[in-house]
Formats: C-alpha cells, structure tokens, sequence
C-alpha cells in the first residue's frame, strides 16, 4: 500500500448536516462509509447501512451461561461434595439458592455486554488507529461530524471524494495517511516482555500465598489466641500443687454412671454375667475393647498389640489357657479393678460396658479356639 | 420536545403542564465541553483544599479507630449479645442504601427516557460507588478479623469445605460485590467517551497518556456507537434488575431470621424504597453544593432539584406506607412478640430514636408538596439532612430496636454504641466526601456524551419521536 491514505475526512458542522452528507455520498463514491461523531446519532444505522449489534444475543447466551453454572455449583457444593443439612431443608432445596444464581446471571451479562462491546465488537484498545493520529479528532471528539470515506481493498480516488464531500456540504476536507508501519519486534523486546511477565506472575503468586498463608498469622493477626485462659494439662503457680487443672472432689461420680459397690478383692469372682449375648451387647463391648483394651492386650485379645516393643511390659493374652478358664466374675474384676500394671477402669466404663467386654472377649475366645465341632456340618446327601 | 409547539383541542397546553428544558441558556457543544472540563483543567480553589483537608482529616480519624478495633478487637464496640449487630450493620445498610439512588439515576431513568438524568447521572454514579465502599468497610471490619475475609470465596480450599450458599449473609457477599463491579463497569463505559474529549484537549503529555490509556483508543465511530449504546441499554436493563436485588437480599439479612420485627415479607419493597429515599436526598445534598461551587447551574437547574424533591416526596409517602403496614402486621398477627417489638419503637427504650425516625422520614419531608419549597434551597437542604438522619435511624431501630428485646427477657440489654462506633461511622463520612471531592477535580462530574445528545438541535431531524 505505501503512502496510500486510509481515508479521506469530510468535516460538518451538525448532526443534520452529516446526515444530509451521507445520504448525497452513500453509493456515489469507491470506498467504505463510517462516520464519526462527539455522540451517538440517532438514525445512523440505518443511514450507513450497518447490521444491528449482536451485543443482545451475546448477553443472553452468557446470561443463560451464568445462571446455569452458579446453580449447577451451589448444587454441587451444598448437595453432592459436602451436604450439609440446614434447617431440615433437602440438600438439593433449589430454591435458596436463586438469589446467588441472579446475581451470578447479572454478572455475567453485564461484563459480557461491557467488556464483549469494547474488546470483541468494537476491537479496543487500537491505539495506533489512523484516526487518532488525524487533525480532526479533537475536533470529532468537541463538536464535529466527520464523514469518511475510508479504504477498503482498493485505493482510494482522493480528488473524487473530496470534490464529492465538499458537493454535500463539508466544511473541511482532511486525507487521513496510514501510520508508519510498526518495525519488526526485537528478540531482546520479547525477552523483556516475557522476563517481566514472569516476574510479574512470581510476585503474584508470592503475595497470593502471603495473604492467605503467611499474614493471617503472624502476631496483632493471631491476638485471639492470646486469652487470659488456663489451657487443659498446663502447669500453673496459682495453685500448691503446680497443676493447672483440679482434681475431682473425692467420690465425685460422672452423670448417670453407678458407682461400683465392690468392696475387696476377688469380690465379684462369682458373680455371672448379666447381659444377655445379644448383637448390641457384643457391639457395645467390642466398642469399648477396641478404644481402652485393644491398645495392650491387641485387637485379638492375643497380647500382641502393635506397641508391646516401644512399651515394654508383656500384656497378658487373653486366649491363654489360664484366662479361658476364668470365670466372668473374674475377668470383670480385673476390669474395675486393674491387675499388676494394667490400672481400674472403673472410671472409663460403667458396669454395663463391663459386663459387654466380657462377653466381647469370650466371643473371642470362642473364635480364636474354635474346635471342629463348632462348625455346623450336615451330613452329605 | 418543542414544548412551545404543543396545541391541544382545548387551546395551548398551560405553562405549568409543559416539561421545561433541562438546560437553561444557550449552549454549544464545544462549549459544553469548556465548561464541565473547566474545573478538571484549571488548578482547585482555595475553598476545595480546605474541604479536602476537613474531609480527609475526617477519614483518617475513621482509619484510627478501625485500627485501634483491630489491635483490641471488636470489645471496642458497644455490640454485645443481643444486640451483636448494631453500629456496623446499620451503616453497611445506611452506606448500601444511598448507593442505589445513583443506580436509580443511572439505570431505571435511562429506561424510562427522562432526558434530566443525563447532568446528574455521572455524579450519581460516582456516589454509587463511593458509598459502596464506604459499605463494604462494614462487614469487614465486623467479621472481626477481616484478614481472613477471603475465606467467604468459594475457592477449593485444604479444609474442603464450601460457603453456605443458602444463608443470606452469603446472597449479600454475592449482592455487593455484583453490584460494586457491575457499577464500576458502567461508570467507566460512560466516561470512556469522555476520556477521549480529554485526551484531545490535553496539552500535558502525562495526562494525554493517562488519558489514551483509559480511553482505550475510542474514536467516537459510527460502527462503535450503535454496539455502545445497545451495550449500555443492556446493562441499564440489567442494573435495574440487580438495584432491586441488592437490597432485597440487604432486608433478606433480617427477614429470612425469626427475630420479631424482622420477619416480614414487606421488608424487600420496604428496604428499595428506603434506599432510593436516602440516596436521592445524598444527591441533593452534594448537588446543591456542586452546581454552585463548580459553575454548573445552567445544566444542573433547579427543575433537576425540583423533580428529585419530588422523587424524596414519593418515597417518603411509601415509608410512611411500610411503617404503617408495620404496625398493621404486628396487630394483625395477633402475635405476643411482634406486637411488643412494635411497641418497642415507639413507646419503649429508645422511642426517641424511633419517633426521631417518623419525624425526619415521613413528616418533614411533607414540606415538599408546596412548590416553593420543592425549589428553595434552604428547604431542600434541610428536608435532604432529615431524610439522611430519619434513615440512619430507621436502620438503627431496625436493628437495635428489634434485638434488644427479643423472645427470650432474662437476655435484654440495652445497647449503648461507643465512641469508636462513632468514631469509624464519622470516618466514613470523610471517606465519602474525600472521593467526592477528589471526583469532582479529576473526572468529568457531568457525562458530557449524554448531555450532548440532550442538547437543542444536536439530533437530525427525522422521523419525529422523542429525540430533544
């Protein structure tokens, strides 16, 4: 193209003159029409010929967009990744969660409307667009209509659109030149740009990290963990002892707990088991061996828990001869009362846990010395 | 509008019928330009530094005692149980409130064509957003440790755990902040126009660069102004809408709750027409005071003050409405509860909080009948600062008034806001008016693209229609 202008300029005094000017150009002169004016002017679609704007067909498909993916994601969260009953409400209630799906709606439009109409439609920023290099913008952008006529594939007959402009009542003709073209972009250019977007995406990240991991807790941030509180296993000069927590009152006993009436040893050796051999009652008992039993005497009840090394004391197995023979009074007094290292837990279980422990472990027992007679055989057909 | 043209079957149309020019005097577009980019170009008064220094002394006083909450925590504030929302709260709905009238403006008058809105819209605008943020400080400064604030984003997070979308707190984290961007966003497309009038006046290289930047290269194309105006039609529609959502979901905060006094399906309408009402009286209050300082009052008249008044004069009409169905609920509910929260308002504690309220939102602005007084200054001036005080108080009745006394009586407690209550709803004040007055010296109050098309004689003329 070289030197070829991008367009010649007629320049009017009103919107009724522009108006007037096009009429008496459009179709006369080689060349595409645009028009550019300080304000919008009403009629000028229709009189330059351009298509209306997609911008609404745009908006209502990023509306629809927005609304479908913020309530696809409340659903989402609130039903399927972590369903959190509110209220008695289903977890997959819709209705609450319209408000968020609106405004997520609105959201959408309005940037697609805004944004799409500036960066697609419109194709800003174009800093280097001939016109704003030309001496009639400061005046189209005050008070001035400029029509032009601009390039379009082909050159353009200057002589024969100006004499056509000035015929339709311009009071000013002005040939816009194309921009020295661009020279070619420098290896060390994109080096910059791209050491400087690299940078810019390190100290992004690093700030992100910082404000969400580091600054929440660094000292005036964390104060409400500082509190004038006694923490629980805390030593304390308060007291004589030194302890920061306080000891029961003697012969406190724990809500809805009966007290053991068990007087000396070996006292409750003969009494029997009082619950009957129910699922609930060996579901109760297996409950409470696995949380204070298991951890010596081992999930078998075999004196073989996976910590006997580090700990050093020989559990006793349970599946012994010697313990099988106990009786049931026998092993729930060793329960409430403890055994040379194992201690009472008589303040951890109530009798009725007791009393499931040991059935618990006679089921086991059972299990881990089950003889070939235990197992049902029908004779062969 | 060739208002003088007009003739009916009965003779002419009366004087007082016809809609007056929203500008007064000759003006040229060029002229336009000179006249509202004046202020931008040339170096502030002595009076503006003065405002600016009483105004900014003002916030940074708020910033200290926002700071002096964060080191002590929120024991700094009166709010105890249970009355646990008070001073913040009823701000963020205060400061919320006066946003919309600039919405209202912006938007919902666009789509009803009213040509006056075009000088005021930009300012309007403006105070939208400012307020917003003047809003936004609230609850964040109330969530006690605002530094944790972005947990309210539903980001996948090592807790894997989500917001509870179903609470209301949550529509409002959704509703201001929708509301702020989708304000922003439409502030800045006006003044995109307007930016590229300023970079081509500009004789300073920086500010033309600053300018070029913002302007984003417009050049004011035929083939961009059809997709610019169908874009901010759209968005004016779709503003609409959201202004209405926001404070819906605002009274949502109170009227999804079981608190007595709260729990009223009027409380949305109640809420919109309350903040249209606060706000609209804001506008006339800084409008006042921006025509005559910055030489506008040949297109910011007194017709464009006289139809606001109006406006103020209809929305309190419909407070009066809401307070009354308030109290027609309460009877009508034949409920215990409700019926003693009403009485709270206006025979209990803080009746003089509640009948301050009745006074400035429903009797005073009644003043605004007479004509004369819809277009006196001095009236105006004082109807806005008693719209302003009625409302703040009505927020506070809301909230104080129904907590206080709530279902169980061996929790009631008075509710007395400290001096650092005070302190950071004053500083926001200050915030409010240092944006504005750093607006009205940096960016064009007026939209000088909007009120060009208002100007006489700037459309062709064809096809009649409501073209001015």
């Amino acid at each position: 193209m070289g030197n070829q202008p991008f367009s010649v300029l007629g320049l009017f005094d009103s919107a009724q003159e522009l108006m007037d000017a096009i009429r008496a150009v459009k179709g006369r002169v080689a060349g595409r029409l645009d028009a550019y004016t300080p304000y919008p002017i009403h009629g000028m679609e229709e009189a330059l010929g351009l298509r209306k704007s997609p911008v609404g067909g745009m908006v209502f498909v990023m509306g629809l967009i927005g609304a479908i993916s913020a309530l696809a994601f409340e659903l989402w969260t609130e039903g399927v990744d972590y369903p959190v009953v509110t209220a008695g409400k289903p977890v997959f209630s819709w209705q609450p969660f319209v408000p968020i799906m609106f405004e997520v709606t609105v959201l959408f439009a309005c940037f697609t409307a805004g944004l799409g109409m500036l960066f697609l439609l419109n194709r800003l920023p174009f800093f280097r667009h001939p016109m704003l290099g030309s001496k009639s913008m400061p005046l189209i952008t005050r008070d001035k209509f400029a029509l032009a006529v601009e390039a379009d594939g082909q050159d353009l007959d200057v002589a024969a659109i100006s004499s056509a402009l000035r015929a339709a009542g311009a009071r000013a003709i002005e040939v816009v030149e194309q921009p020295a073209p661009l020279g070619p972009v420098s290896p060390n250019f994109l080096l910059r740009v791209a050491a400087g977007a690299g940078i810019a995406c390190l100290a992004a990240g690093y700030l992100t990290y910082w404000g969400v991991k580091l600054f929440p807790v660094t000292v005036p941030m964390v104060h409400m963990l500082d509190q004038p509180r006694l923490d629980p296993q805390r030593a304390d000069g308060f007291f004589k002892d030194g302890f920061g927590m306080r000891m029961p009152v003697p012969g406190t006993v724990p809500r809805g707990q009966v007290p053991f009436t068990l007087r000396g040893p070996g006292d409750a050796a003969g009494l029997g088991n009082p619950l009957p051999r129910t699922e609930s009652v060996l579901g109760k008992g297996r409950q409470a061996f696995l949380t204070y039993c298991s951890v010596c005497h081992g999930a078998l009840a075999n004196g073989q828990p996976s910590m006997t090394a580090a700990y050093g004391a020989k559990p006793a197995n349970l599946m012994s001869e010697k313990f099988r023979d106990y009786s049931d009074g026998e092993i729930y007094d060793v329960i409430i009362r403890g055994k040379n290292a194992m201690p009472s837990y008589s303040a951890d279980l109530s009798g009725d846990e007791c009393w499931s422990v040991v059935h618990y472990v006679r089921a086991l027992q059972r299990a881990l010395n089950a003889k070939d007679s235990d197992i049902p055989m029908e004779a062969p057909k | 509008m060739k208002s003088e043209a007009v003739s009916l079957p009965g003779g002419m149309l009366p004087e007082a019928l016809k809609t007056p020019s929203v500008i007064l005097g000759p003006v040229s577009l060029g002229g336009l330009d000179d006249q509202v980019f004046a202020p931008i170009e040339q170096r502030p008064t002595r009076a503006w530094y003065v405002a600016l220094a009483i105004a900014s002394a003002v916030m940074l006083l708020g910033f200290a005692f926002i700071g002096f909450t964060f080191v002590t925590g929120i024991g700094a504030w009166g709010n105890n149980i249970p009355v646990a929302w008070a001073f913040d709260i009823i701000n963020f709905v205060f400061w919320v409130g006066i946003g919309h009238a600039g919405t209202l403006i912006s938007a919902i008058l666009l789509l009803f064509r009213a040509r006056w809105r075009n000088a005021i819209s930009r300012f309007a605008e403006a105070m939208t957003i400012f307020a917003v943020i003047c809003a936004a400080i609230f609850p964040l400064i109330h969530v006690g440790r605002p530094w944790l604030a972005f947990w309210l984003a539903p980001y996948p997070n090592q807790r894997a755990i989500w917001p509870n979308f179903r609470s209301p707190l949550m529509w409002d984290v959704f509703a201001v902040s929708t509301y702020f961007s989708v304000s922003l966003l439409f502030w800045y497309l006006g003044l995109v126009p307007d930016f590229a009038s300023l970079r081509d006046r500009t004789k300073s290289r920086l500010r033309r660069f600053f300018y070029s930047m913002l302007s984003i290269g417009w050049r004011g194309s035929a083939s961009h102004w059809r997709h610019f105006e169908r874009a901010y039609l759209i968005i004016a529609g779709l503003a609409t809408g959201l202004v209405l959502s926001v404070h819906s979901v605002v009274s949502f905060d109170f009227a999804v709750s079981l608190v007595p006094g709260w729990h009223m399906t009027i409380f949305p309408p109640y809420f919109v027409a309350g903040a249209i009402f606060a706000g609209f009286a804001m506008v006339v209050l800084v409008l006042v005071v921006v025509r005559a300082t910055m030489k506008l009052d040949n297109l910011i008249t007194l017709y464009h003050l006289e139809v606001m008044n109006k406006i103020i004069l209809t929305c309190s009409c419909l407070m009066g409405y809401a307070y009354v169905m308030e109290g027609f609920t309460a009877w009508y509910s034949v409920n215990d509860y409700i019926r003693h929260t009403f009485w709270q308002y206006i025979a209990g504690d803080y009746r003089v909080a509640g009948w301050t309220m009745i006074a400035c939102n429903i009797l005073i602005p009644q003043l605004l009948w007479v004509r004369r007084f819809r277009r006196s200054y001095f009236t105006m001036v004082f109807v806005a600062i008693a719209v302003t005080v009625g409302m703040w108080f009505e927020r506070f009745m809301i909230i104080v008034g129904s907590l206080h006394q709530d279902y169980l009586p061996s929790s009631w407690q008075m509710y007395r806001p400290t001096l650092v209550d005070y302190g950071i709803l004053l500083g926001t004040f200050g915030l409010f008016f240092t944006l504005v007055l750093l607006f009205a010296r940096v960016l064009p109050v007026i939209a000088t693209t909007e009120m060009k098309i208002v100007l006489l004689g700037s459309q062709p003329r064809h096809g009649g229609g409501d073209h001015g």
